[in-house]
């Protein structure tokens, strides 16, 4: 699973003429249009672009909580529209970690309990899923924080904790929605540090959506999305600002 | 200054569910308690609207009821019946009526299986004192026959009682002959026959159960009272029909204790929710509050706008209550008299007296669960108000 | 179950609310607790042991028509009949006339000779029972009586009569103990029969009560006996001596339906009260649904959670309420007894097992709409939803 990221490594997302219409009485938005995109194995892709053009409804899609409305989406070489309600939600708690701009930890939990929490679906045993989740918050640097409750904590260290959920089933695929988004730069920074080290080294494919081009350039690849369309690699927005890469 | 009422109405309205399901669950514990009250308002009416207000009852002293007294026939024309201060018929007779009262048991609607009834026997007195009676279907029985009149309330909740039919009691068959109807509501469940008939049946020789006497006016009562209380051939207890029959209602008296009891717990349980309900809607209106106090309105006025609203889910309640039992009014149904155990049938009143107490007590539970919570909401500080949520 | 804990942490989330729903719950389920075990008591008990075998014969109007005593040996070789007894109410009343509790006892009067014998479970020594026998004019009192009333063995004891006008002047001879019974008088049914005399009344009985050999005779016996007498001057009705004293219960009105209406009329209370509760706390939840769906719950799964979190209250609330139903029902037994079924007033298994039922159905029952909508709502809306 933790594969270096070879050449030929597979295709793991693969969207073609992607499309999600929202209809809405009689308006309709089109949040993405004839999405094409290809996300292989290990790498570290950074999605940014204006508020509104469609980022997290990407993101959305790959996880597959949200149907297309056009176009197809495979992911692992699964076509995920086609999945019925609890297969889906099976095959996302096995190999989707998300995290939220808002965390979203549940309150009444400690922050081992939250982690613990998606591995209560699968068929380890209790030693084992205490020892899963012992392992993903000593990766997020929170081991001693473990019986804290999310009130307890800091922003960074909710978020972390939030990356500790995402990653204890050891998904192939972590999909962040503007991570940062709700911390201060010296939280932002370890989030940020703690994505990349997933990445680089426990090959963690990685979709984060985000408004940062400092956070953007941890990211190896930065894809811009324009009003629902999909920018060539490369290519910024006209009116774009291109991030400077930071020191 | 004071947050306007419709504020409170229209915050109702938006939790539409969480209002109804409180307002209901106190209009439940209202209509228990407005139940249990308008079944003894029922029974009491139907006791104390029977009395004539010149009518006195004589019994043997310390039986308490007609069924357990006894007095002969002869004490009844030798000491009694020729008293002064008594009222004259039409026939010249003196209005004194020496009566008859055994139990008699017949299947009703309600019980299959059998319900007592008083079975009364008089005499032609007793016929011609009974002027409040009006024969709705068919005739007064005949002296030396073996038939009876039922009551109203006889004839349709007995269907072994009706016009035409034969009861059994006694040593044998009685055709009823009619049905009256009277205006006294503890009389329209009687059965009524010739006294001597039934002394028969009875094996009671000479000995009858009490005396009705009408006194003259209000003077002539009192004397006839002391009188006769005092008389020493004959040890008597001297009430009026009204005392007796208010006596008689005592046995809705453990049915309201019952209900009273019941209502209360249930009062408590529906104050903790109503506390809940006002709880969510304070902490729901958090950044209102603190938006309210921004604009300048005190915490006074916060306090008053919260407590106002859970009155109105009082109110609310209250009237769900109310209409929840208000079909009962007007419901006839059957209940032991004390000592008797003859059933008498009355109607359940859901006086305005009921009313009154059942709003007066949804209030109160609105007010115990709307207390604590609005205070918590005026306690808020504007800052965390804000903050909060 | 893997989820019990998130289940109990749930529950328990706002402390505030969940004691106001669990006390309101339990207040509620106590009520139930206590109506309902007055109904089982009330409608289906089955009597104590030594009373099973006794039944009571009366006249079929009511109690207060008398029957001739020669029915007496006509019941008496009725096959199954072991021993038959006159037994006459008197009531009357002790020291006052009001209606004072406080002097209130039951007054019955016996046929001393076979008095013990129909009632073979008392216990006497037998001095003061052959005292009692040779007295005409003594009595016997239960121990509980006893201790009540201050009656000591040579006491005399005056009754003035009310619905039998003759006054009575006894003596106490005995006390008894009754497993069930231990707060009446007994008196001489003969010391009875010379006051009617004296007022020129026919003997006549209110009630027989008889022994039957064997629990199988009973319903023989009530057939047989009844069928006797069914076109005599008095037709009679035959009971055991347990329903008989449930028949005093008729002049209440009907006790079953008022009973019945009050449980349900609780048993809604308590449904609004957990729903209402669990629709709040089911709607502070919805984004969290969301979370959970995106960690890979299942709308089965999330629906499980929310129905085991209010069965869970339900279930806390129950449990607290039946033990105040409990206790209730222990002090209901103190109070002055209407009919003897209530002196043993407690909750059976039976009336818990079905009490709790009925909790955890009203724990589904109230959960069920807001969780099933919210189970239902898909992952977006839920982690957009704003209370
Ligand atoms: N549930 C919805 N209903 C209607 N329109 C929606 C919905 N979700 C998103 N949109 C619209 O789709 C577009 C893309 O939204 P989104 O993917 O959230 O943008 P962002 O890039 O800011 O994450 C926006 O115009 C948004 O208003
Ligand atoms: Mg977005």
């Amino acid at each position: 699973m933790s594969e270096a990221t070879g050449a030929a490594a597979e295709v793991i997302i693969r969207t073609r003429k992607l499309t999600k219409e929202f209809a809405r009485d009689s308006f309709r938005v089109v949040a993405l249009k004839d999405v094409d995109l290809d996300v292989k194995r290990g790498e570290f892709i950074a999605l940014m672009g204006p508020s509104g053009s469609g980022k997290s409804t990407l993101l959305h899609l790959a996880a597959a909580m949200d149907r297309p409305t056009g176009g197809t989406i495979e992911v692992l070489g699964q076509d995920i529209g086609a999945m019925g309600e609890s297969a889906v939600a099976r095959w996302r708690n096995r190999h989707i970690g998300f995290v939220f701009q808002s965390f979203n930890l549940i309150p009444v939990l400690t922050a081992f309990e939250n982690v613990e929490l998606p591995l209560k679906l699968t068929h380890l045993k209790k030693g084992e899923r205490d020892q899963h989740a012992r392992t993903a918050l000593r990766l997020v640097g929170l081991d001693d924080r473990m019986h804290h409750y999310p009130k307890q904590l800091s922003g960074g260290q909710e978020q972390r904790v939030a990356i500790a959920r995402a990653i204890v089933t050891d998904p192939d695929i972590l999909l962040c929605d503007e991570p940062t988004g709700n911390l201060d730069a010296k939280s932002a920074q370890e989030v940020l540090t703690l994505l990349k080290r997933l990445n680089e080294e426990y090959g963690k494919t990685v979709l984060m959506v985000t408004h940062d081009p400092h956070a953007a350039h941890f990211a190896r690849t930065i894809r811009y999305l324009d009003k629902g369309e999909l920018l060539p690699e490369g290519q910024a927005p006209e009116d774009w600002r291109t991030p400077e890469p930071h020191a | 200054m004071k947050i306007p009422l419709s504020y409170n109405l229209r915050n109702l309205a938006v939790r539409r569910t969480t209002t109804i399901m409180t307002a209901f669950g106190i209009g439940l514990t209202v209509a228990v308690l407005a139940a249990s009250m308008s079944l003894t308002a029922g029974l009491r009416e139907a006791f104390r609207a029977s009395g004539h207000p010149l009518q006195l009852i004589l019994m043997r002293e310390g039986s308490g009821a007609e069924l357990s007294s006894q007095v002969s026939r002869e004490s009844f024309n030798e000491v009694i019946r020729y008293r002064p201060g008594i009222a004259k018929l039409k026939s010249g007779e003196p209005a004194a009526s020496l009566e008859l009262v055994n139990t008699i048991n017949l299947p009703s609607k309600e019980s299959p299986d059998g319900m007592n009834l008083t079975n009364r026997g008089i005499l032609p007195e007793g016929v011609a004192m009974r002027e409040d009676f009006t024969m709705v279907r068919g005739r007064w029985f005949e002296f030396g026959k073996r038939e009876v009149v039922v009551g109203s309330d006889v004839a349709s909740r007995y269907p072994d009682a009706g016009l035409g039919r034969t009861i059994r009691f006694g040593r044998g068959e009685w055709l009823v002959v009619g049905v009256f109807d009277t205006p006294f509501p503890a009389r329209k469940s009687e059965v009524i026959g010739d006294a001597n008939q039934m002394l028969q049946d009875f094996q009671r020789g000479s000995l009858f159960s009490s005396v009705l006497v009408r006194a003259e006016d209000e003077v002539a009562m009192q004397a006839l009272t002391n009188s006769l209380s005092a008389e020493q051939r004959l040890q008597l207890d001297v009430l009026t029909e009204r005392e007796y029959y208010e006596r008689q209602s005592s046995s809705g008296n453990l049915i309201q204790y019952v209900g009273t009891f019941v209502a209360i717990i249930m009062a408590v349980g529906s104050m903790f929710a109503a506390m809940n309900t006002m709880y969510a809607a304070v902490a729901r209106r958090s950044k209102e509050i603190g938006t309210l106090r921004v604009l300048g309105f005190s915490r006074r006025s916060i306090l008053t706008s919260f407590f106002i609203e859970s009155m109105i889910l009082a109110v609310l309640g209250g009237v769900a209550g109310l209409l929840l039992v208000l079909p009962l009014n007007g419901l006839t149904t059957g209940i032991g008299a004390d000592a008797t155990f003859a059933e008498i049938a009355f109607q359940l009143r859901v006086t305005p007296e009921v009313a009154l107490t059942s709003m007066i007590f949804a209030l109160i539970v609105g007010a115990a669960g709307g207390l604590l919570p609005a205070f918590g909401a005026a306690r808020k500080q504007i800052l965390t108000a804000l903050r909060d949520m | 179950m893997r989820f019990l804990p998130l289940i109990f942490k749930n529950a328990l989330r706002n402390r505030r609310r969940s004691f106001l729903t669990i006390s309101s719950l339990a207040l509620s389920i106590c009520l139930l607790g206590v109506l309902t075990a007055l109904y089982a008591a009330l409608f289906h008990s089955s009597p104590p042991p030594g009373q099973e075998l006794r039944l009571v014969t009366r006249h079929k109007v009511s109690i207060t028509n008398v029957m001739p005593t020669w029915y007496k040996e006509r019941i008496r070789a009725v096959p199954g009949v072991k021993e038959v007894i006159i037994w006459q109410w008197f009531g009357g009343w002790y020291k006052t006339e009001e209606r004072d509790r406080q002097y209130f006892f039951p007054r019955m009067a016996a046929e001393a000779d076979r008095l013990f014998a129909v009632y073979p479970e008392w216990e006497i020594p037998e001095d003061q029972k052959r005292a009692f026998q040779a007295d005409q004019t003594g009595c016997i009192v239960g121990a509980d009586l006893a201790k009540a009333q201050g009656f000591k063995i040579g006491d005399r004891i005056n009754i003035r009569g009310s619905f039998f006008p003759v006054n009575l002047e006894l003596t106490v001879r005995g006390i008894y103990h009754s497993p069930h019974e231990s707060d009446s008088l007994w008196f001489q049914f003969k010391y009875l029969e010379q006051g009617f005399e004296s007022l020129g009344w026919p003997n006549f009985a209110g009630t027989f009560t008889m022994l039957a050999e064997s629990p199988e005779a009973i319903p023989g016996i009530i057939r047989a006996v009844d069928a006797m007498f069914a076109n005599a001057e008095a037709p009679t009705k035959t009971e055991t001596e347990y329903a008989f004293g449930l028949s005093f219960l008729a002049f209440l009105g009907n006790v079953k339906m008022i009973l019945l209406s009050i449980c349900g009329a609780v048993t809604f209370t308590i449904l609004l009260v957990a729903a209402n509760t669990m629709a709040m706390s089911v709607r502070e939840r919805v984004r969290e649904v969301g979370v959970l769906k995106t960690l890979g719950f299942t709308q089965e799964k999330i629906l499980g959670i929310l129905l085991g979190e209010s069965m869970a209250i339900s279930l806390i609330g129950a449990g607290i309420g039946l033990v105040m139903a409990q206790g209730l029902c222990v002090m209901l037994r103190q109070a002055p007894p209407i009919v003897q079924q209530t002196k043993t007033l407690t909750i059976e298994p039976a009336v818990l097992a079905i009490l709790i039922g009925v909790s955890l159905l009203l724990g589904v029952a109230s959960c069920i709409v807001p969780a099933w909508s919210a189970a239902r709502t898909s992952i977006l809306d839920a982690l957009r939803f704003t209370d």
